[in-house]
């Protein structure tokens, strides 16, 4: 378990955020991800790390502060924290996913969970994010709540055996199995830039939705490179092609396939219906007043800012498992974004098409039944995804 | 009264008397990534008395002992950015620290030569100008885990370490705040009559201790109830039970042995023993941690200095519950104790004294015992006696 736990830790101190000699590590887990943040600082350490910041954070804090504090805490962000984000400037940053309870805010006034959002840091990140003065990467840490949630006991070791399957750790060279599946993303992500597809067109129970697309922006996947030229892969596992559209041609509904955890609650059976670019209408089981308090309250949350494309090739896919977690399930299958676009794809100044939100929020529309079309400029329609297979030669 | 009920009790506790919160402060929490519970309940708490938002900095021994070990020697003494903006936040500010530590020998496999030189400048010289302007309402207390009480009874029986502690917090009376309220009065009044006797010095005595430290006229002897700056009531170690005063640093002459151990840094201290000559810190002997010590006293301006006299008698809660904790803020609340390096200004009513010490970090170490004279050497040598056998003996 704890070579385990090293070997997991190395992986994504080399080749995830690609610590450099001398740079400052920020690891921002929460307090049930010590374990891993622990071995995540030894790692940063010797790979040569000059100091390791590690900023806890708590579900059960923040619980505190939306139910009990005064509506000036919900959006409220310290100066410690400003200057926090603002030094991860040139430096290196991992970050920690995995609730341990996925439905901690599930009591809560989702009026109020939504607004909760420390708009001032979020961004100071965005800007960070598009000069590329970040290495990061978000990766997945195992605790019992979140085995819990996904298996219906605390069975972590269960857990952390689905984790290095697609995470790639079963592999004889676990570095040399990532190079090879990058090149295959990065093949698929030329592909798609060379295509230079106008829209997309899903189409699926549900759903019927046509993204506009942004020509200043292109796709990308798996691997970026700072401005400094330090190569990272931002989330692993990773098995999207992903760009980000033109916010202001979006038509039609789209239906979500899988619930997702949101800020504390699980968003179900979520629907989306948009007219000129917008949110228009919301539907869901539960967590649809998280989702309406976005819409509400954050600028641009309405509009959309990532298409992501994932195929039956995924490792996540390929477990079967539905993870409550949205670096891994997003990772399953296809996935679209409301919120702020991202800023590292864009190829110009960003204009009116590219969506500028103070959050980002993925959620999954993949499936068998899912069929996703590129519209070209002359209005020809050409096949992406059927049955979750990749289409384009 | 339920275990929930027990820990809600206990962070209001420290919320309302210790820090004593007041509506519209920020609240700064520190609590070690094991003392999560009550790291939560604080918040809970801070809240419902009117906080305007509260701060939580989780720390993590782990990853220190991985920065001493691993890191460069640079990452020793730095102050991070952000860290210093968060500390210089706290002004104006109310902030709880919770102790315990889950495994208080952590860091005894590493060079105690680094441990003793691991500490963040910048931030204990902004930490120090904030004891001196007296800007925050601060509170120390124990958060119960599995790993203290391991090591405090051999086994990691939590509730019983609970009970321990809940007796020391005064927990188990009817209205805990009015016996807080009371026993702070007996320890202001016993503080009071000491620093209305205005000895010079005292003179500690006992197996292999033979000490004379001299004391400052302009430094009173207190109880650890202060007040900020802003006219904050709040009690600064919960449990407390000692009254103190900052000592003349440049008095101290011969030799004094600690009677408990010590838990410093990651490390446990045993068997020291410290001789001094001009106030100074000359020898330093100790069964385990002596390079610990000694690189502190090498590396750390005027560590070598004597910063705190403190005096506990057998009324102590903690010492009735005849438990070592391996926990300064309860040990040294069992009996008479004594800290080097920086000398404390909430004994002084205006600007500290110059024979107050100015260092950056301040360590207690406990003295008493059973077998310790301590006597008030007043200015004409006459000597008074204050404690015999745990016994207060000024009446």
């Amino acid at each position: 378990m704890d070579e385990h736990l090293e070997r997991y830790a190395e992986l994504v101190v080399r080749v995830g955020a690609n610590v450099q000699p001398g740079q400052e590590v920020f690891l921002f887990p929460a307090v049930e991800h010590r374990d891993l943040a622990r071995a995540l600082t030894r790692q940063a350490y010797r790979a040569g790390a000059s100091y390791v910041n590690v900023i806890y954070r708590d579900g059960h804090t923040r619980k505190a502060m939306i139910e009990l504090g005064p509506d000036g805490a919900l959006t409220y962000a310290p100066e410690w924290q400003k200057v926090l984000a603002t030094s991860t400037g040139g430096n290196a940053l991992i970050a920690t996913t995995g609730d341990p309870e996925p439905e901690l805010l599930a009591d809560l006034d989702g009026e109020r969970v939504g607004r909760a959002v420390q708009q001032e840091l979020v961004q100071i990140q965005m800007k960070l994010m598009g000069e590329g003065a970040v290495n990061w990467c978000g990766i997945g840490a195992p605790s019992e709540g979140w085995a819990q949630q996904v298996f219906g006991e605390p069975d972590v070791e269960r857990l952390w055996e689905k984790i290095a399957f697609c995470m790639r750790l079963d592999e004889p060279d676990p570095v040399a199995a990532w190079q090879e599946h990058l090149a295959r993303l990065a093949e698929r992500t030329e592909r798609m830039n060379t295509l230079g597809a106008d829209a997309l067109q899903y189409r699926a129970p549900g759903t019927d939705l046509m993204v506009g697309l942004n020509p200043n922006v292109h796709w990308a996947s798996g691997a970026g490179d700072t401005s400094t030229g330090i190569r990272y892969v931002a989330n692993m596992p990773t098995e999207e092609v992903f760009t980000s559209p033109d916010a202001r041609r979006t038509e039609g509904t789209i239906r979500a396939t899988q619930p997702f955890p949101l800020f504390g609650q699980i968003v179900r059976g979520l629907e989306l219906t948009f007219e000129g670019g917008r949110a228009v209408r919301v539907d869901a089981e539960t967590g649809a007043e998280l989702v309406r308090s976005h819409f509400a309250t954050i600028e641009n949350a309405d509009r959309l800012g990532e298409v992501a494309l994932v195929t039956g090739e995924s490792r996540v896919g390929q477990t079967g498992l539905l993870f409550y977690d949205v670096l891994y399930d997003e990772n399953s299958t296809c996935h679209i974004a409301y919120g702020t676009g991202l800023p590292f794809l864009l190829d110009a100044e960003p204009d009116d098409a590219f969506n500028m939100a103070n959050m980002h929020v993925d959620f999954m529309v993949g499936g068998p039944e899912l069929e996703v079309d590129a519209v070209l400029a002359d209005g020809a329609e050409v096949p992406l995804i059927r049955n979750e297979e990749w289409q384009l030669a | 009264m339920t275990e929930d009920q027990r820990l809600e009790r206990y962070a209001e506790l420290a919320v309302r008397v210790g820090a004593n919160v007041q509506p519209g402060q920020q609240v700064f929490v520190h609590p070690m990534v094991e003392h999560a519970e009550l790291g939560r309940a604080l918040v809970r708490q801070a809240y419902e008395a009117g906080a305007e938002y509260v701060h939580v900095v989780y720390r993590d021994d782990h990853n220190r002992h991985a920065m001493i070990g691993l890191g460069p020697d640079s990452a020793l003494t730095y102050s991070p950015e952000w860290a210093k903006e968060l500390m210089l936040s706290e002004a104006g500010n109310a902030s709880i620290g919770t102790t315990g530590r889950p495994e208080p020998e952590l860091l005894a496999d590493l060079d105690g030569e680094r441990v003793g030189r691991a500490i963040q400048l910048e931030l204990a010289e902004i930490s120090q100008q904030q004891h001196r302007d007296n800007s925050v309402n601060w509170c120390g207390v124990g958060a119960p885990n599995a790993g203290w009480a391991q090591q405090v009874f051999g086994e990691p029986d939590v509730e019983r370490l609970w009970e321990k502690v809940a007796f020391c917090m005064r927990l188990d009376e009817p209205d805990p705040v009015e016996a807080w309220r009371e026993h702070m009065a007996r320890l202001d009044a016993r503080a009071a009559t000491l620093t209305e006797l205005a000895p010079d010095g005292l003179h500690y005595r006992g197996p292999g201790s033979d000490l004379t430290v001299g004391l400052l006229p302009s430094a009173r002897w207190g109880s650890a109830r202060f007040r900020t700056s802003g006219g904050i009531d709040y009690v600064a170690n919960m449990p407390t039970e000692e009254i103190f005063t900052t000592p003349d640093s440049r008095r101290a002459e011969g030799t004094i042995r600690s009677s408990l151990p010590l838990v410093l840094n990651g490390q446990i201290i045993r068997g020291l023993e410290l001789t001094f000559e001009d106030g100074r810190i000359v020898g330093v002997e100790a069964e385990t941690g002596g390079d610990l010590v000694r690189s502190q006293l090498a590396t750390i301006e005027n560590a070598d200095r004597l910063g705190e006299l403190a005096l506990v008698t057998n009324e102590s809660r903690v010492g009735q519950s005849e438990t070592l904790f391996f926990d300064t803020l309860f040990d040294e609340n069992a009996t008479c104790h004594i800290a080097y390096g920086m000398g404390l200004p909430y004994a002084f009513d205006g600007e500290p004294d110059g024979g107050s010490n100015v260092c950056k970090i301040h360590v207690d170490f406990m003295v008493g015992g059973p077998d310790l004279e301590v006597d008030a050497v007043l200015a004409d040598g006459a000597e008074v006696p204050l404690i015999r056998n745990e016994t207060w003996q000024l009446s």
